[in-house]
């Protein structure tokens, strides 16, 4: 059978125009740009500014000749300088370095990613000799901040290799006068008063996963075994020691305090409400909504925790509506995910978040280091290695040089799997000065380090997040809503070199 | 008297039709593309954009055609209006990708100049940019030992001394 379908084409006088892409959200037509510059326009409005007849009155038309979408006028030198330090994280080399102290681990939680191994396994610890090594060569970044952040199994019951890094690592930069953050990723259950004092006193971050509920949360994170309890009252106890401490000695609750992670299984998604209470009742103001990877155990278990996209999706903007009303009522909480967003939005700068820039951090933005000093671009190819494919080892701490590692083949197929600008499906999409793709995800999806865009969780994920965040900000008339964005945005002194703990 | 040109690989050489003519049957749209109208890339484009939804066959039933046709995924929902609109989106879709082409191709030479600026200009360059803009902007002769010159950028986080060094 033969019918028609009608679609109207946009009369268009390229000649006017700057480089820019769009998307349709709702009504309006949303214009972006390299610098991360963007611009709302109603549909006769994108019209007019096609067909260059915009009015030379039109209250919008300073503001696209200013952000560079108007070519007369078009300041060639701001618009570049702009870009340059939106893209200020290339070159600086890698910031981030996860440290795995252990496999060992207490809990067997049903997503676990980071490959644990049973508590007798000791030969899966660390060295002191290689913990070393591991800071002699990431103290070789050429990044003036560096961040060790220590992960596991549970870091923390290796626990003299976290204190060795620390002190070797302080030590060492009395010469090298970097910016040095150390954090802890810990399940909290293998603390005890001296481990917790020690990070106390020596500034070291601590974050946790808190993923709810306690039936909920022993759920997701299973202890079993000798010396197991209650996972889920073990976290309360110690954030509550932690915070409490932090206040006897003076600090500002509001920069030092226990982080979370939530990470998301199919059991969260229609108890997402009680979460957010109780990190409010926590004093928790960060709430980061993490879907599962399809790393580790959760690729066994997918039948019984996994979700679509859509789910998570719908699920994500639910919870995002919540908070906006929480905050519309008065309450300081945000959603990580939305805030790393925000801030590329909203502000001339990018917070160099690893896991979502272009190209990805993995290789020139982070490295991980397993118990054994193998070098992985990123804690996920150390997590592809454990599941028996060694693709992602590109070398040794004691055998490799930094160079070598960062110029590394598979460093460099990364970042062209992950450059925005030469992808398809990416290099014209509205969201591509906002968004970062995952090679390692794509591999572990699809077997490729590319991946095909509209197939990925990923992509689906960053665009309905960076839609939900755009439509509502089409349609905040009165400025009330970016104005709580822009507070999201705003970053403490405390973690204004730091990266939250990324992966676990 | 010359032979015309050939039409650009980027851009549509003539008015796009706004109907487009496409065949139903029980499980698949199709309909054929002029590549004078649609050049071959943006139909690419538009077909990556729906492989999540659809299965998608490119043929090219005469020179410069394309025939496309989109077997929808989600087998258990195919019905006619639901290829209507699939065709419609792809049709819509299309256009986008014409025009961002039409932009793309117009914008390259501005686009490369302004990320080579951006990226492989140092901050020892924008600063003596910076101090020639100056130096065209103000009037020497009211300054002639130019103490008013700043050396100074402003601070940004590349650079947050504001050295310009």
């Amino acid at each position: 059978m033969r019918t028609t379908v009608t679609a109207r084409a946009l009369p268009v006088v390229p000649e006017a125009l700057g480089f820019f892409r769009w998307a349709r959200i709702g009504d309006r037509v949303l214009l972006t740009n390299d610098a991360g510059e963007f611009s709302f326009l109603s549909e006769p409005d994108f019209r007019a500014f096609l067909s260059d007849t915009l009015s030379p009155d039109h209250p919008q038309r300073a503001t696209l000749q200013r952000q560079g979408f108007l070519r007369r006028g078009l300041d060639v030198n701001g618009l570049a300088q702009r870009i340059r330090r939106k893209r200020a994280f290339l070159g600086n080399g890698p910031h981030l370095h996860a440290v795995i102290t252990t496999l060992r681990c207490n809990q067997s939680c049903r997503y676990c990613h980071a490959s644990r191994a049973d508590l007798s396994r000791i030969e899966t610890d660390m060295s002191l000799a290689t913990a070393k090594s591991v800071v002699d060569f990431a103290m070789q970044t050429p990044s003036r901040h560096l961040n060790f952040e220590f992960q596991g199994g549970e870091p923390t019951i290796n626990f003299d290799v976290i204190k060795f890094i620390v002190e070797y690592s302080r030590e060492k930069n009395r010469h090298e006068g970097k910016e040095l953050v150390h954090s802890v990723v810990t399940n909290l259950t293998a603390m005890d008063e001296g481990k917790a004092e020690w990070l106390i006193a020596n500034d070291v971050l601590v974050c946790t996963s808190l993923d709810g509920p306690e039936d909920l949360h022993n759920w997701n994170r299973l202890w079993a075994g000798r010396g197991a309890g209650n996972a889920w009252s073990e976290v309360m106890k110690w954030i509550a020691y932690f915070n409490r401490r932090y206040v006897e000695l003076g600090r500002d609750p509001d920069l030092w305090h226990v982080d979370a992670l939530m990470t998301v299984t199919s059991k969260t998604l229609p108890r997402w409400r009680e979460c957010v209470e109780l990190y409010l009742q926590l004093g928790i103001r960060s709430i980061h909504f993490r879907p599962l990877n399809p790393f580790g155990f959760a690729r066994k278990t997918w039948q019984t925790i996994g979700y679509t996209p859509q789910a998570f999706s719908a699920t994500y903007e639910a919870l995002l509506d919540h908070v906006i009303e929480l905050n519309l009522a008065g309450e300081q909480i945000i959603e990580g995910t939305a805030a790393t967003f925000l801030k590329k939005i909203l502000t001339p700068d990018d917070p160099n978040f690893v896991d979502i820039r272009s190209p990805v951090g993995s290789g020139t933005g982070q490295l991980a280091y397993a118990h054994d000093g193998t070098i992985y671009p990123s804690d996920e190819g150390r997590m592809i290695a454990a599941m028996g494919d060694d693709l992602f080892a590109i070398g040794h701490v004691e055998r490799s040089s930094f160079e070598e590692i960062v110029q590394h083949p598979t460093v460099r197929a990364i970042a062209v799997a992950s450059l925005l600008d030469s992808l398809p499906g990416c290099s014209d999409c509205y969201n591509a000065p906002y968004c970062g793709v995952r090679p390692l995800h794509n591999y572990m999806h699809s077997g490729d380090l590319f991946g095909q865009r509209p197939n990925t969780p990923k992509c689906q994920e960053h665009m309905a997040i960076s839609r939900a965040l755009f439509s509502r900000l089409a349609a905040d008339a009165d400025g009330s809503l970016e104005g709580i964005f822009r507070r999201w945005v705003i970053e403490r002194p405390r973690s204004r070199d730091t990266q939250p703990p990324q992966t676990r | 008297m010359t032979a015309p040109e050939p039409p650009s690989e980027l851009e549509p050489a003539g008015d796009i039709p706004e109907e487009l003519t496409i065949t139903l049957d029980e499980r698949r749209v199709s309909f054929v593309l002029d590549e004078e109208l649609y050049p071959r890339d943006a139909i690419y484009g538009a077909a990556y954009l729906f492989v999540d939804r659809a299965w998608i066959f490119l043929t090219r039933p005469a020179d410069r055609q394309v025939e496309v046709r989109l077997k929808p995924k989600d087998v258990d929902r195919v019905e006619r209006g639901t290829l209507e609109a699939l065709a419609g989106e792809f049709a819509n879709e299309l256009l986008n990708q014409v025009l961002r082409q039409r932009v793309g191709a117009s914008t390259r030479a501005l686009r490369e100049y302004t990320l080579a600026r951006a990226l492989f200009t140092d901050d020892t360059q924008s600063s003596i940019d910076a101090l020639l803009a100056e130096l065209d902007a103000e009037e020497l002769e009211e300054d002639e030992l130019e103490i008013s010159v700043p050396w100074r950028t402003e601070p940004t986080s590349a650079d947050p001394e504001g050295t310009g060094g």
